[in-house]
């Protein structure tokens, strides 16, 4: 055996060691990062005498699912989660294509006004939500929006968009420059080729907002609560909040079953998506 | 050329679906339809009440619907402010009665004076709620029901202790808790479970010892803590509190549940509404309770009276259905249906012998100052009862201190 | 000139003349895409903003109370609740409270954050779909929901993390109140927000680590970079639009944020010694429903963040002119 076959040998070796302890740690911080997930689900299947006891049992001693029973038969809840569904679709679905357009335009075009919008683009982040709540609530209640989904659809992209177009314009501009000019060389016309080019190289960056988009409405509470009056319209933040609104006895199992059923929707949209993200390193790599 | 073509059609798209969202249907008011917004309370405890009182309304008032929305006691008042700017207010309102001084002071709710003689039993409603639904000599408000509160305690401590007699006096049931330490020394636990800013019981203390957190004089209010008397009371809870109860000292009665806490075993006794009897997993069969005792023997000690009237918002386009239809929820027969689910109906007259209709005998209610609202969600009292049992301050320092700041906040424009 | 420009075709001009002299027609053409592709946010956002916006500005010059709620109109009183605000002592100490704990926040989250992203690159295939299911998990867990679990983990009575600290043996926490002073309650809540934005910034990070080009990394290798060299030179360029975005998005949110304090603490609790900024307007402004003062905060707040955030929006502007 040769000198240089084994020194080749030992630096996989190294590597593979290296791999190893990268592994463990992030075994490590999946568990501490996934605990308070785990001890909402945990507690969902505890019986009421476990959930109060003393010391904390780190697994359910007998399991129950009487309370995701109580929690799926309280009123309302699929057309709740369905108004949820609604809502969150058509928000990220219009948001996205919108904020696209503008994140083009911002990332590569050079206009009068430009930078004006990007100040309010940011600006509008600015702004503490609570602060709106009246004022924004005066003006739907004008168009008749109080009340009703569109409403909550509108009021969501405000603040959808803005983040979009700004986190989609980053990674518009993160795109290297030689890409474009190569596509543009082998005689794409101008915007034909950005959206050959741009669109699977940003790929990663539309799912990745759309995540976002997707997470950040479908767990909106405040302007969903006051703009919703009617149960059976709103959404399952709302109804969720109807287990410890009560000024009498607060049903934790019931609270925490609600709260693991409402996370379900959003795994479920990202072990849709998770493909475009968890490949995305080999995506970029390959670039058409 | 192509490019343009591209661009504008995406827009257009991107237009066109904005403008559909934008016109799918609103909430059309029909003309004969009754919004009501009650606290969830009732979704949970008496849909049976609501649906009955619906049912007469609209056997009475053919063609209207009612349509009933529940709300959560977290942010209900955010929504009303919201609705009120926006001009959609319900037609009745259900409100704690904390928080009516308020929204009457500002002219948020229909004058129901002329109309009083419509609701059942107006003439013995309970003086606590029904001041709490006056403003200047004017009912802006009908009240709807009451709860008080007494000890729930567990019977089979009691004995175990050697407790024989339930007590009569601040002084014996003392003497009580300290035989339930003696015999039950886990680390934890309370002979009286108190959460220590649990201000409803500390306030208890004070009105009992003849003190109170504010008075009227010359058109003005004062804090009124730092008096002799309000300051007995506050020693007295403190060390009622320091000898009873091993809450932590700065929580609220929400955070943990005293409920939980004697589920856990780790209570011989709670204080709290008399509906936390309802909680207390295996300890059911054990459970039972009494009056608090004041330090005057024989007494019951003076409890807060909680609880929630209804009211017609200004803005309400149907003024005179939706006092029909708080006539019809408050009705004679509405209010004992309450009552069977343990609560205190609005009017002496209906009063039975439970110990939670015998706790309201005696009992106290907050300053109706306009202002009054901003002293409880600013936590001033909460606030001095976590520096007085943690040992922050003296007694007396924190009691001038609230007292200066409860001044200020009542007094304001 | 319209004063627009597409770049690619400016980055080819010097190639091919070609277009420079063409038509002007095509030169409108031009002028008008951004404009174009701008137009549907401007509008989303302009139509549901505008109003509230003006109304917002307005509000902050007159006194509106409840009382003028009620009857849609308030009553000009200038600059009154502006200067009641700048005089008002919790305001400042309020500020350099929340100050210190976005800063504190910010950072935590922005280099745990960069951390986890490149564990993400560096571990098997597998390990990362563990992982990223696991921040995932995490993401979808509502706040008012991590709230409510957070507080069951550290409650008084029997909360997990008393008991696991006691069995540890890293003291006696039988009973430990970890709300009792202002230090700790803010310590909580900055677990519970830097645990909460740890897999967006986590997973976007990872999703730009995605755009640098694997043939740069190997030429740097080759060439004898280091590790740490290949990540400043070659990384971070691609990473920096990213991270800026990231970072002034995350000193937005945190010296706004309300949700996770306000719920975490406890109304109960809330007095002027723990006010964030965000509580402090909600405080103030609408529980007690002075809507004028309420305005005149959030317009503060709005000016304060600007100003803390103005070094980080420079920079990607500056950075935009670049990649143009």
């Amino acid at each position: 055996m040769s000198a240089a076959a084994g020194a080749v040998r030992a630096r996989r070796r190294r590597k593979r060691l290296r791999r190893a302890g990268w592994n463990a740690i992030a075994l490590a911080v999946f568990a501490a990062m996934v605990f308070p997930v785990y001890w909402m689900v945990a507690t969902a299947f505890k019986s009421d005498d476990e959930i109060v006891g003393l010391t904390p049992t780190w697994l359910p001693e007998h399991p129950t699912l009487a309370h995701f029973r109580a929690a799926v038969e309280k009123p309302f809840f699929w057309t709740d989660v369905k108004n949820s569904l609604i809502v969150v679709s058509v928000t990220v679905a219009v948001s996205i294509v919108l904020a696209f357009l503008a994140a083009v335009a911002l990332a590569k075009y050079r206009f009068t006004g430009r930078k004006l919008f990007v100040v309010l683009v940011i600006g509008i982040q600015m702004l503490p939500q609570t602060a709106l709540i009246i004022p924004l609530y005066v003006v739907l209640a004008r168009y008749r929006q109080v009340n009703a989904l569109s409403g909550v659809v509108l009021t969501y992209m405000t603040f959808v968009l803005p983040f979009s177009v700004w986190t989609l314009r980053g990674f518009i501009i993160g795109i290297p420059k030689e890409l474009e000019e190569a596509a543009m060389v082998d005689g794409s016309t101008r915007l034909g080729a950005f959206v050959k080019i741009l669109l699977p190289l940003v790929a990663p960056g539309l799912v990745a907002t759309s995540v976002f988009a997707f997470i950040q409405s479908w767990n909106e509470y405040i302007f969903a609560r006051v703009l919703l009056n009617d149960q059976a319209k709103q959404t399952v933040t709302v109804w969720l909040s109807y287990f410890y609104g009560t000024s009498r006895h607060i049903d934790w199992g019931a609270l925490m079953a609600g709260s693991t059923l409402t996370a379900i929707p959003v795994v479920i949209f990202f072990l849709l998506v998770q493909r475009r993200i968890a490949f995305g390193l080999t995506a970029g790599a390959v670039r058409g | 050329m192509r490019s343009r073509v591209f661009v504008a059609l995406l827009a257009a798209v991107a237009l066109g679906v904005v403008a559909a969202t934008a016109s799918a249907a609103g909430s059309r008011q029909a003309a004969n339809r009754l919004t009501v917004w009650l606290q969830v309370d009732a979704q949970s405890g008496w849909p049976d009440v609501v649906a009955n009182a619906n049912q007469q309304f609209e056997r009475d008032h053919p063609g209207w619907t009612v349509d009933v929305q529940y709300q959560n006691w977290g942010d209900h008042l955010q929504k009303l402010d919201a609705a009120l700017a926006g001009g959609t207010a319900p037609d009745v309102v259900e409100m704690g009665n904390t928080e009516m001084t308020k929204y009457m002071a500002a002219g948020a709710f229909a004058d129901l004076t002329g109309s009083k003689s419509k609701f059942a039993n107006s003439g013995s409603w309970l003086k606590g709620l029904a001041s709490s639904a006056t403003y200047r000599g004017k009912l802006f408000g009908v009240p709807y029901y009451a709860g008080s509160r007494v000890v729930t305690y567990r019977t089979d401590l009691f004995k175990k202790a050697g407790i024989t007699k339930l007590p009569t006096s601040l002084a014996e049931l003392t003497a009580d808790a300290r035989k339930l330490l003696d015999r039950n020394k886990q680390r934890g636990f309370s002979p009286i479970y108190i959460a220590g800013t649990d201000w409803y019981v500390a306030m208890s203390f004070v009105y009992d010892y003849g003190g109170s957190i504010a008075r009227t004089s010359g058109g003005k209010w004062y804090g009124n803590l730092d008096s002799k008397r309000s300051i007995a009371g506050l020693n007295a809870y403190k060390q009622f509190f320091l000898a009873v109860s091993r809450a932590s000292k700065t929580t609220d009665e929400i955070h943990p549940n005293p409920y939980d806490v004697y589920a856990q075993g780790l209570a011989g006794a709670m204080l709290g509404p008399s509906w936390f009897s309802c909680c207390v997993g295996k300890y059911k069969n054990v459970t039972a309770q009494f009056v608090m005792p004041s330090h005057v023997k024989g007494q019951p000690m003076p409890g807060f009276l909680g609880g929630s009237d209804l009211a017609v918002p200004v803005g309400s386009s149907h003024q005179s259905a939706a006092v029909d239809w708080i006539a019809d929820f408050t009705s004679t027969e509405s209010e004992k249906a309450l009552q069977a689910k343990g609560n205190i109906p609005n009017a002496t007259n209906l009063l039975g012998a439970s110990v939670n209709e015998r706790a309201a005998a005696r009992s106290w209610f907050v300053p109706t100052a306009k202002h009054w609202v901003d002293v409880e969600n600013g936590n001033i009292l909460r606030n001095m009862l976590a520096q007085i049992l943690t040992g922050k301050l003296s007694v007396k320092q924190a009691a001038s201190s609230a007292s200066d700041n409860i001044t200020r906040v009542l007094n304001q424009s | 000139m319209l004063g627009s420009r597409l770049t690619p075709d400016a980055a080819i001009a010097g190639a091919r003349p070609g277009p420079r002299r063409r038509v002007s027609r095509a030169r409108v053409a031009r002028g008008a895409t951004p404009y174009l592709l701008l137009l549907p946010v401007a509008v989303a956002i302009g139509a549901i903003l505008g109003y509230p916006l003006v109304d917002l500005v307005r509000l902050s010059f007159q006194r509106y109370g409840l009382f003028e709620l009620i009857r849609h109109s308030g009553s000009w009183v200038g600059v009154a609740n502006y200067s009641s605000v700048l005089r008002d002592g919790v305001f400042w100490h309020t500020l350099l409270r929340t100050v210190v704990f976005t800063a504190a926040n910010v950072g935590l989250t922005m280099v745990l954050g960069t951390l986890l992203a490149l564990l993400l690159v560096r571990v098997s295939a597998w390990a990362r779909v563990v992982l990223t299911a696991g921040l995932v998990l995490v993401w979808s867990m509502p706040v008012v929901v991590a709230v409510q679990v957070w507080y069951w983990m550290t409650n008084f009575q029997n909360g997990v993390v008393n008991y696991v600290l006691t069995s540890l043996g890293v003291g006696d926490f039988f009973q430990h109140d970890w709300y009792a002073t202002t230090f700790s309650q803010l310590a909580l809540v900055t677990t519970l927000i830097v645990w909460g934005a740890l897999p967006f910034v986590a997973i976007t990070v990872y999703a730009a680590l995605a755009q640098v080009p694997h043939e740069l990394v190997e030429a740097a290798q080759i060439d004898g970079a280091g590790p740490l060299r290949v990540f400043r030179d070659v990384t971070v360029p691609v990473l920096r639009p990213v991270l800026l975005i990231l970072t002034s998005l995350s000193i937005i949110w945190d010296f706004g944020v309300f949700t996770q304090p306000y719920l975490l603490i406890g109304q109960s609790k809330i007095t002027p010694g723990n006010y964030l900024m965000g509580i402090y307007l909600f405080e103030e402004g609408y529980f007690r429903g002075d809507y004028g003062r309420g305005a005149a905060i959030a317009i503060l707040m709005l000016l304060i963040v600007a100003a803390l955030s103005v070094v980080y929006v420079r920079r990607m502007a500056r950075m935009g002119e670049e990649a143009t």
